[in-house]
């Protein structure tokens, strides 16, 4: 096992990482299932995202463009709602498609509650609503945890837009590191969290404007000294990524070439930092 | 799944959708007879025809949800009020964002 994988993430991790350390919480004995990160996150989608989600399996996390995703939010005009005993059926057009969403209703005891939460909620208007991704029956919909009329209508243009946003911080590494963008999981799946700190992505220096695979090429070789260079198969290995990955890490090692921060040094397997 | 799309457009993209669904948000200019003349977010006028029953629009801005008969007439189904108080350069910019080849693995929208 590879140092990267006992600290957890794939991804480069440091100590801080919630998902493997021995020392954190979720390591705890009796702590049961993991839950990543991205599962408590919250995503923006549009429908057309909501129909490009999937769920691998049943109890798989649900994936979008690869990334897992947790709680979405949505902004959408609200075309029916069905009041049923047991649970309320909204339909929401955004433009790009049409989102089903359930909201179970509870017990009577708190009946007055949910009246004053959800009792501003009616037909032809725009709703944000938040809740999780869920499918039964080969059907998708979203178990609404929460729904309320959108006020201000710049809130639509701002919800598009932050869907493009959120989409390429993810695909890209955040703009200034606040932050990680990418871990890497044990199935595969890229978790995503705003709120999870990587620390070799936390360092401000002349690599810092790279992408993530490249920032972790250029750290793993500063961090090795070697002056004659390291092998590239060991670079792939502390990178942890599997073999369907090689092409994004030679990809990446032509580009890092390309610029100039990184050299040739006993033979073409051999690369070292030019600095 | 092509089913329930009906995109937010500007007056300039009317003439790609024609006799399709469309939203166009936009301001209230007046109203003669049953039509409606509206601008759309890049400042050109469209002529709005209500169907029977269509909700007419309260507010000064609003969206209207309706089929285009040609590129500057839209037949409404229903309206959505967005208030008296509404960026439309920003709703314009946010439009002509989603409709960019960039970003047309997020809305399935392409120019």
């Amino acid at each position: 096992m590879s140092q990267n994988d006992y600290y957890g993430g794939g991804g480069g991790g440091g100590g801080f990482l919630q998902g493997g350390s021995p020392y954190s919480q979720m390591g705890s004995p009796g702590s049961g299932q993991q839950r990543s990160e991205a599962a408590s996150s919250l995503r923006p989608i549009n429908s057309f995202q909501y129909r490009k989600a999937e769920q691998p399996h049943n109890d798989a996390p649900w994936v979008l463009d690869g990334f897992e995703v947790g709680l979405v939010t949505m902004v959408g005009h609200l075309v029916s709602m069905h009041l049923q005993t047991t649970n309320h059926v909204y339909t929401l057009e955004d433009g790009l498609g049409r989102v089903e969403a359930r909201h179970w209703v509870g017990s009577s005891t708190n009946a007055e509650q949910e009246m004053e939460k959800w009792g501003d909620i009616k037909e032809g208007i725009y709703v944000r609503l938040t809740g999780f991704l869920k499918s039964f029956g080969g059907k998708k919909y979203i178990n609404a945890t929460y729904m309320r009329p959108v006020t201000d209508f710049s809130e639509i243009d701002f919800h598009f837009l932050e869907c493009i946003t959120v989409t390429l911080t993810l695909e890209r590494g955040p703009h200034y590191n606040f932050g990680t963008g990418q871990q890497q999981n044990a199935t595969g799946v890229k978790s995503s969290s705003a709120y999870q700190l990587d620390n070799s992505m936390d360092i401000r220096d002349e690599y810092s404007h790279l992408p993530p695979l490249e920032q972790q090429i250029i750290r793993y070789l500063i961090s090795q000294d070697q002056k004659d260079g390291v092998h590239v198969a060991n670079i792939a290995r502390a990178i942890g990524k599997s073999d369907e990955d090689a092409d994004k890490l030679s990809t990446a090692m032509d580009s890092l070439m390309d610029n100039g921060h990184l050299f040739n040094t006993i033979d073409d397997c051999h690369f070292a930092v030019s600095r | 799944m092509a089913e329930n799309i009906s995109p937010r457009v500007n007056s300039a993209r009317l003439a790609n959708f024609v006799g399709k669904p469309i939203r166009l948000p936009c301001k209230v200019l007046s109203v003669s007879g049953p039509n409606i003349i509206v601008e759309a977010s890049d400042g050109g006028n469209v002529t709005i025809v209500p169907v029977a029953g269509a909700d007419s629009p309260e507010c000064t801005y609003c969206e209207i949800i309706g089929t285009v008969s040609d590129p500057t007439t839209i037949k409404m189904m229903a309206c959505i009020n967005l208030g008296n108080n509404l960026d439309l350069k920003l709703t314009n910019d946010t439009i002509e964002m989603m409709f960019d080849s960039r970003f047309e693995r997020m809305f399935g929208l392409s120019s």
